[in-house]
């Protein structure tokens, strides 16, 4: 029995050899390893048609984050995407008081749209891949709405720019180089960057308020580096100097040490801000001990400037100019707004989203906000596309073509696509004042319209990315400057 | 039914998954093979250099996945042609391939001396610092990181169609898991165990115990700097964030749960993983139990701890504890039919030793 | 039981294999060793004794090359290995085994074994098998034999009775076919029957094969040395044959703890 027994696994071990022999030649070999199934499939450089794909329908995936950092967002940035297929393509949402529950029904130009998943990322670029190479190799997705940040945006630009028979429209991913660099053929963001939200803010504080230096002090990672970088070029373009840079490591709590750095108040005219999450309150804070009390007139930052800043700080915050995001701030109201709002409100009873701390609450609080509208603008974008080319999706071509043509008409400002498919678009500016009652509230001042990511060339597919030192403090003719509309009581004055 | 009964057995169940493996391409999705089957393979090479250092040295390792990316960083600077991330130097893929892999080994060679006289706990949270570390300098210096990763790294032109990354994964792995096991009965593995046994004696015995477990420290980093490119040509990308301390501990737990001290469970340990992450969602009404994708780590959590209470040697001991179970009346006919274990013991001896 | 062979094999005016020079060693501010002074010559068979906190242990590591002497110098055949760790005493043919079995519990008793081959023929980072293992693997079960365990010599060493570990202890270093054997209390632990058969292999050693010897046991010590050293606190107090130690007083005082001092 035992000798039986050796026998078979010898011959089992020689078979195995040579199968692995035999596998180890085809691999060399274009025609052994060309018929299998698996070869089908592409992950880099080759074209292919997705498996399960049936027939010529609109198989959507979308990416959100269900963890990490903006894993509260989840319900906001697919139900985002929902209302814009609920209000142009027919959807229904199967709950009422959640989106992650998919909808049925969606339908544009006889073309149905199924929403075949939902990835889940952890605002990380390898997570986001293996989601979205799920969402479309395993399910068949063939058009992506996504992702959420920046570093995962730059990882999905690149997957589409290896997968052209793929479409993917942006969420509200806010690095510059996913279009800049990456310059996808079918991957289109209809929003702006995270320099585009710092534009116009330099032109009014040099221009308006006479800032002739100011000290930046920014995140150490790549969001920090945009978003500083946007004010930079902004600033030094119609003349302004800036006199320091300093860059706190992303998760600093004690920021003392780099307040240090920075110049005394009467030493510089003013400072910008681009500090994120918990450390913007912190780094306030540390401000306040190293140099004297704040003023708020000699202070902006980017959009993590808000009013709950008043409650640890006082109101001496108030005077400090914001940065714009992807909507204009909350007391901006027109009836294109209005209407947008009402309509979240009646696709859903409540939504779970991020504002209200993921409990249940009207639809419009969550719409509100940048998150939601990005995958909003997105789901518009691809509603529009699809009437664009009657619902034929199997000409690509013209129908990336399509999408790069449009201008959308949306309730915060309309957007089209510049020559490498990143929104151009309206930037609110607002600042932190004090209401009747002595609450600080943040009140829009100017809308500067037609903001493109390049800035009058400082960037550019040939530039590196935004960094510690990039760019330069330089003058140059920004396109936008005095373009301004100034905004009274939350009414454009245009 | 002996030890040595139990280990033809294992090998003749081995070869048969091989073969499967081998033919997978032609009998599963492309999918299944490309994403779920290639992640699977490289975790588990990676996964495999912590079994080998924890089972024959006694040094369980929180370094792999650090040296598993620094091949992937080194790769990407040296290959990459023009962009505004890495150093672009533009050469070779193979060369750079040789010259990420000669980093990785001679980091881990660094590495490994500067840890050779720890042991245990120590060696645990001293590699825990080379992790945490490595994850600051990738990081911080953003001219050998990016800044913000290294991306759009194509792989070599022979490895082009994904079923081939597929195929290369498998031929590292089988290399891997024979390396691996026949070197435990080489003068060099001997010695290890040696010296994971009492590292005092070994010195009496003449031998330089913190050369020695420098040298296999550098074999494991030569071996999961394979890995690594292979990780870096099936994602296309590179970040810090994706040697940041989570994946770190990812990949222990890839190795707890296939059981640590069994390079099989290394693989298995990676399939599980891979599994639950790719497909738990999919099961019908798993969301309505409040299993949603945001609480797969809570899963795969939960999974490590059942392991742990049911088998300290991971799946493996689980399968194992099974097998014997299943096999003992068998076993007990076969042995009054041939006379006994001895000379079955015998002829299984010589069969193990002619394995490559 | 006197040995005929131990006294021809006394080597006339040949240099000592071992030589302690002044040797002193301090644990903070406990001296554990002062000054001793000991040549072991060729062929020689030394027992050092003495009671518990004597040095005996202290001066072993110390010759063994695990502990480094605070004072004082340790010459191997005529070489200087004061501050040499303790693995290049195999290449000089001085094998050694501890006084608690430290055997290598996950190999088996082959392994065991090898090792202490491989260690000696310096075969240590081969990555291949060749013949040169398979002739040491064979060597292996030979010396396993010797020992008297041909039976368990695929058991793991883990799994051996403390008798037995000993046995492998002593198999380990006589393996190498060593110069120079230090045993550290070899017969603590053992049975009757196996402390026989421990002094009936140090008896069939060749007699050119150095032994140094701490002992506890006085029966095992008498029988095997030629020449038996006491120490007390740190310092060798008496040297002499079996015979005459016995008669010593000064020993008898220092093991009655009447009289701590020399």
């Amino acid at each position: 029995m035992s000798r039986l027994r050796r026998r078979t696994a010898l011959a089992l071990c020689a078979v195995t050899g040579l199968a692995l022999l035999a596998a180890g030649c085809g691999g060399g070999d274009e025609d052994d390893s060309a018929g299998l199934p698996a070869d089908q499939e592409t992950a880099a450089g080759e074209v292919s048609a997705p498996p399960p794909g049936d027939g010529d329908g609109v198989r959507l995936g979308i990416l959100g984050q269900c963890e990490g950092p903006f894993g509260g967002f989840h319900e906001d940035v697919v139900a985002g995407t929902t209302l814009a297929l609920a209000r142009f393509a027919g959807a229904t949402p199967n709950s009422s008081t959640s989106a992650l529950e998919g909808f049925t029904g969606a339908e544009v130009a006889g073309t149905p749209i199924e929403l075949v998943g939902i990835g889940c990322g952890d605002d990380t670029a390898d997570r986001i891949l293996q989601e979205v190479r799920r969402l479309v190799e395993q399910l068949g997705a063939n058009v992506i709405i996504g992702p959420l940040s920046g570093d995962e945006g730059i990882a999905i630009a690149e997957y589409a720019k290896a997968n052209p028979e793929l479409t993917v429209f942006a969420g509200i991913s806010g690095s510059q180089e996913q279009t800049l660099q990456v310059q996808a053929p079918n991957y289109f963001r209809f929003y702006g960057d995270g320099a585009i939200w710092s534009a116009g803010l330099g032109d009014l504080l040099h221009n308006q308020e006479g800032w002739e230096t100011v000290a930046i002090i920014a995140d150490d990672y790549s969001f920090g580096h945009t978003s500083a970088a946007g004010f930079v070029a902004d600033f030094c373009a119609v003349g302004g100097e800036v006199t320091h840079r300093v860059f706190p490591p992303l998760g600093t709590t004690d920021y003392s040490s780099y307040i240090a750095q920075l110049p005394n108040p009467d030493e510089v005219d003013g400072y910008f801000w681009a500090v994120g999450g918990t450390g913007t309150q912190a780094a306030l804070e540390a401000f306040v001990n190293g140099k004297g009390d704040l003023t708020g007139d000699q202070h902006a930052g980017n959009l993590f400037f808000n009013p709950d800043l008043a409650q640890a700080l006082g109101t001496d915050i108030a005077g400090a100019y914001v940065g714009g995001f992807a909507t204009l701030p909350g007391d901006v109201r027109t009836p294109k707004i209005e209407e947008y709002l009402a309509a979240a409100d009646e696709t859903w009873e409540t939504i779970p989203g991020s504002l209200s701390g993921n409990e249940p609450a009207a639809p419009s609080v969550a719409a509100a906000f940048g998150f939601f509208y990005g995958y909003y603008t997105a789901g518009v974008a691809l509603a529009e596309a699809l009437e664009a080319v009657g619902g034929d999706i199997s000409d690509l071509d013209a129908f990336h073509a399509a999408v790069s043509g449009l201008t959308l008409d949306l309730p915060y400002g309309d957007i089209s696509l510049d020559e490498n498919r990143s929104g151009i678009v309206d930037v609110g500016l607002s600042r932190l004042a004090l209401d009747e009652s002595g609450e600080v509230v943040q009140e829009t001042v100017a809308i500067v319209p037609g903001v493109d990511q390049t800035f009058g060339g400082t960037f550019s597919p040939d530039t590196p990315s935004p960094g510690r030192d990039f760019p330069a403090c330089e003058e140059r003719d920004l396109p936008w400057v005095g373009n301004a509309i100034p905004v009274v009581d939350g009414v454009p004055q245009s | 039914m002996t030890v040595r009964g139990q280990l033809t057995r294992r090998n003749l169940v081995l070869a048969a998954v091989v073969v499967v493996l081998l033919a997978l391409p032609s009998l599963a999705t492309a999918f299944f093979v490309n994403f779920v089957m290639t992640q699977t393979l490289i975790l588990g090479l990676a996964a495999a250099t912590i079994v080998f250092l924890a089972k024959y040295a006694g040094m369980t390792s929180l370094a792999q996945f650090l040296l598993f990316g620094v091949a992937g960083f080194m790769f990407g600077n040296a290959a990459l042609e023009a962009g505004a991330r890495g150093l672009n130097l533009g050469w070779d893929a193979w060369a750079a391939v040789g010259f990420a892999i000669v980093v990785t080994t001679v980091v881990a060679f660094v590495l490994g001396a500067i840890a050779s006289r720890t042991t245990g706990i120590y060696f645990l949270m001293l590699t825990l610092v080379y992790a945490v570390i490595g994850y600051f300098v990738f990081a911080q210096i953003v001219e050998i990181s990016g800044p913000g990763g290294i991306t759009s790294i194509q792989r070599p032109e022979l490895l082009g169609p994904p079923v081939r990354l597929y195929y290369a994964g498998l031929l590292l792995s089988v290399l891997a898991y024979l390396g691996f096991r026949s070197l435990g009965r080489t003068a060099f593995g001997l010695a290890l165990q040696g010296v994971r046994d009492d590292p005092i004696r070994m010195a009496s015995l003449g031998f330089n115990v913190a050369l020695h477990r420098t040298l296999a420290f550098t074999l494991a980093g030569f071996v999961v700097g394979l890995g690594g490119l292979l990780n870096v040509w099936w994602n296309g990308q590179i970040d810090p964030a994706s040697i940041s301390i989570g994946p770190t501990l990812i990949l222990l737990i890839i190795a707890v749960i296939g059981g640590i001290s069994s390079f099989e469970g290394a693989w298995l340990g990676a399939f599980v993983y891979v599994l639950v992450f790719t497909y738990l969602r999919d099961l019908p009404l798993i969301d309505r139990i409040g299993i949603t994708e945001a609480r797969f780590n809570t899963v795969i959590g939960v999974i490590v701890l059942a392991i742990m209470v049911l088998s300290p040697e991971g799946l493996t001991g689980i399968i194992h504890r099974l097998r014997g179970r299943l096999e003992r009346p068998a076993a007990a006919a076969a042995d009054t039919s041939t006379g006994g274990p001895l000379p079955l013991r015998k002829t299984e001896k010589e069969f193990g030793g002619t394995r490559p | 039981m006197a040995h005929t062979s131990a006294a021809q094999s006394e080597p006339s005016g040949s240099a000592p294999v071992i030589e302690v020079r002044m040797v002193t060693v301090a644990f903070g501010g406990l001296l554990a060793l002062r000054g001793v002074d000991l040549d072991i010559m060729p062929g020689e068979r030394l027992a050092v004794i003495g009671p518990n906190g004597a040095g005996k242990s202290t001066l072993f590591n110390v010759i063994a090359g695990d502990i480094a002497p605070t004072a004082g110098k340790v010459a191997v055949k005529g070489q200087d290995c004061t501050y040499r760790p303790s693995r290049h005493r195999p290449r000089l043919g001085v094998a050694r085994t501890y006084q608690k079995a430290r055997t290598f519990d996950g190999l088996t008793v082959r392994d065991n074994i090898y090792l202490a081959l491989a260690g000696h023929a310096r075969r240590h980072r081969a990555l291949w098998r060749s013949s040169v293992d398979a002739r040491m693997r064979s060597t292996a079960a030979n010396v396993a034999e010797t020992v008297w365990l041909a039976g368990q010599l695929d058991h793991p060493a883990g799994q051996l009775a403390h008798g037995q570990k000993r046995q492998l202890e002593l198999g380990m270093a006589i393996a190498t076919g060593p110069d120079v054997m230090l045993l550290d209390e070899p017969a603590s632990g053992l049975s009757r029957g196996e402390r026989e058969r421990l002094i009936e292999v140090l008896e069939s050693l060749a007699p050119e094969v150095t032994l140094l010897l701490i002992e506890h046991d006085m029966d095992v010590a008498f029988r095997i040395a030629q020449r038996v050293v006491v120490m007390a606190d740190g310092e060798t107090v008496t040297a002499g044959s079996p015979a005459q130690v016995q008669k010593d007083t000064n020993v008898h005082r220092i093991y009655l703890g009447t009289e701590a001092t020399a």
